[in-house]
């Protein structure tokens, strides 16, 4: 199982008039690893995972999905063959209560048209149950905190059993006592779901403590991608991410210590 | 009490019983009334199936068609030019007690169905004002269509785009009004079985935010169409049967006054509810008698300021603002859809 390919992008090109957003970018994603997906704003990421999930057809490559080429498909068929992301900004449906939103998921994810209206209860129940929003339940998602948004992105995302979960920025806006039980609940999803997990993330030191490696985009390229060491030691990393060297240090500092 | 609160809502729970008593009633009435009475309740049921026909594009997907009418239209002049044209069908109108006839208007729904699924593949891909003003230059294009048509069919004996349906062409009133009934019971059954469903569920998550919505699986697309088509379906039946019901069609019925009704019912009832459309018509067609006879002459701007208010004070509807509340230990939003 251990280094299976559950992801491939191969040459992926995305322009948006003269705009390339994303380009030329190739990398592997292995099963049941936390991937980390860096860069400065405008680097392209939110864009890459765009592609990836369909909403955006890339010009030219190709993205393969356990050895599917799903390129250009409908979003809507590719969060049925396994890929679910979560929205920078959250976006939960807000007449709806919180059972409901997580029951769409339910009913159009993995198990989509195979799934009763009571079995996706019961699943959006429990998914619901697992991110800690189980009082809120019945509660209409607009009357939710932010905090509490970000969970139920979460558990809509995971109640379409999905394999590879992609969160974008799934900490930004919380206060660190926040990060930190949010870093523990994806910790706890990769483990107890066994999904694999690519997450673009701004709080550095957050990706640095949980992904296993870190791929790097500046401009639409890729220019670095390894462990989080070797990333945050990378001369190009430094010089066109982090800037200061020294910041970069305390990064890798900081993950030694909290390991 | 308490009790019959329980029985009360355990009918309500089972619509699927309270419509087959609707039916028969129906029935009944239809063997009784006077002719003067089966046309005022076959218009009312029209309004009333408008609105929830309406409702399943409107209501649940959040697209506002506001060239609604032109279903009606479509479904109107293909039931009178089919029956004018085609004799096998004018003597089918009469089969089986003018069962028939029934089946005519719904080949005339289908018609409206496979227009509103191809029409729908360009104009769903717009969204909010664009979708609503797209839909209404739909209307005015079948419109001048039509004027153009329907008169060089039979230069003779077509005035203008009216067409009068042939004495043989009529059925008796007692038919056409149980046609609507089980029509309209239907329209209502189908918001009720599509808000309970998977479907109903999507075309809601549409109706939120689209594109979260796909991106969570749901074909938005195949959904929004299937939704149209659907809506515009059972409106164009209703067109039909309003046509047979009147004697025959003119343009009128593209009016895009039969849209604002259908709208204003819908939103007074509640949006996106099964039964909201049936309870904002009842209102709506009840505070539109009263205001004319008893303030001819102002009563469409008394109407147009209650509605007004209705909209700014109450956005919910009526069954909207209901299903908060609870009688006793029933909540309401466990009976009400």
């Amino acid at each position: 199982m251990a280094n299976r390919n559950i992801l491939s992008l191969e040459n992926v090109t995305k322009r948006f008039g003269g705009l390339v957003a994303v380009n030329n970018v190739s990398f592997n994603v292995n099963e049941g690893e936390i991937l980390g997906l860096i860069g400065p704003n405008g680097a392209g990421k939110t864009t890459l995972f765009n592609v990836i999930t369909g909403v955006y057809k890339p010009e030219h490559g190709k993205v393969i999905f356990k050895d599917m080429d799903i390129t250009g498909k409908p979003a809507h068929l590719i969060t049925r063959l396994g890929i679910v992301k979560t929205h920078q900004i959250v976006r939960p449906f807000n007449e709806m209560t919180v059972l409901e939103n997580a029951m769409i998921g339910a009913l159009f994810g993995k198990r989509a048209g195979r799934i009763s209206i009571t079995e996706a209860r019961k699943l959006a129940y429990e998914m619901v149950e697992f991110v800690g929003l189980v009082d809120k339940v019945d509660e209409l998602a607009s009357r939710l905190t932010i905090r509490e948004k970000k969970l139920l992105e979460l558990a809509r995302a995971l109640s379409a059993e999905p394999e590879l979960l992609l969160l974008d920025e799934a900490l930004a806006g919380l206060n660190p006592k926040e990060v930190s039980e949010a870093l523990e609940l994806i910790k706890r999803i990769k483990e107890e779901k066994e999904l694999t997990i690519i997450i673009v993330e701004h709080v550095m030191h957050a990706v640095m403590n949980i992904a296993e490696r870190i791929i790097v985009l500046d401009h639409g390229k890729k220019i670095a991608e390894g462990t989080p060491t070797e990333v945050a030691n990378d001369p190009n990393v430094i010089t066109a991410y982090l800037g200061d060297p020294k910041l970069a240090l305390r990064f890798v500092k900081e993950r030694r210590i909290s390991q | 009490m308490r009790s019959y609160i329980a029985s009360v809502s355990y009918y309500l729970k089972s619509p699927t019983l309270l419509f087959m008593f609707l039916v028969i009633v129906s029935i009944v009435i239809a063997r009784i009334a006077g002719l003067t009475t089966l046309d005022t309740l076959i218009l009312l049921m029209a309004f009333l199936g408008m609105a929830a026909s309406l409702n399943i594009i409107m209501g649940f997907a959040g697209y506002v068609s506001f060239g609604h009418a032109v279903f009606l239209g479509i479904g109107g002049y293909t039931y009178v030019l089919l029956v004018y044209f085609f004799s096998p069908l004018n003597s089918l109108q009469h089969a089986a007690g003018g069962i028939g006839a029934f089946m005519v208007a719904i080949i005339a729904g289908l018609i409206c169905a496979i227009v509103a699924a191809s029409v729908g593949a360009a104009v769903l891909r717009l969204r909010g004002a664009f979708f609503a003003i797209a839909t209404l230059g739909l209307n005015f294009a079948v419109l001048y269509i039509v004027k153009g048509i329907v008169p060089t069919l039979n230069p003779e004996q077509f005035f203008a785009a009216q067409v009068i349906l042939p004495a043989r062409a009529l059925v008796h009133k007692s038919l056409i009004f149980n046609a609507m009934v089980i029509t309209l019971t239907v329209i209502l059954l189908t918001n009720y079985i599509i808000k309970k469903s998977r479907f109903g569920m999507g075309l809601i998550a549409i109706k939120e935010d689209e594109d979260a919505a796909e991106v969570l699986g749901v074909p938005t697309f195949k959904y929004k169409t299937l939704a149209f088509a659907v809506s515009a379906f059972f409106t164009g039946i209703i067109g039909a049967l309003i046509s047979l019901n009147g004697g025959g069609v003119d343009e009128a019925i593209f009016r895009v006054g039969h849209t604002i009704d259908m709208i204003v019912m819908i939103v007074i009832g509640g949006l996106g509810t099964a039964l909201g459309p049936l309870v904002g018509g009842l209102i709506y067609y009840w505070l539109y008698d009263l205001l004319l006879v008893h303030y001819p002459g102002i009563n469409l701007m008394i109407l147009g300021v209650l509605v007004a208010l209705i909209v700014l004070f109450a956005p919910e509807g009526v069954i909207g603002i209901l299903r908060k509340y609870s009688i006793g230990k029933v909540k309401l939003k466990d009976v009400l859809e």
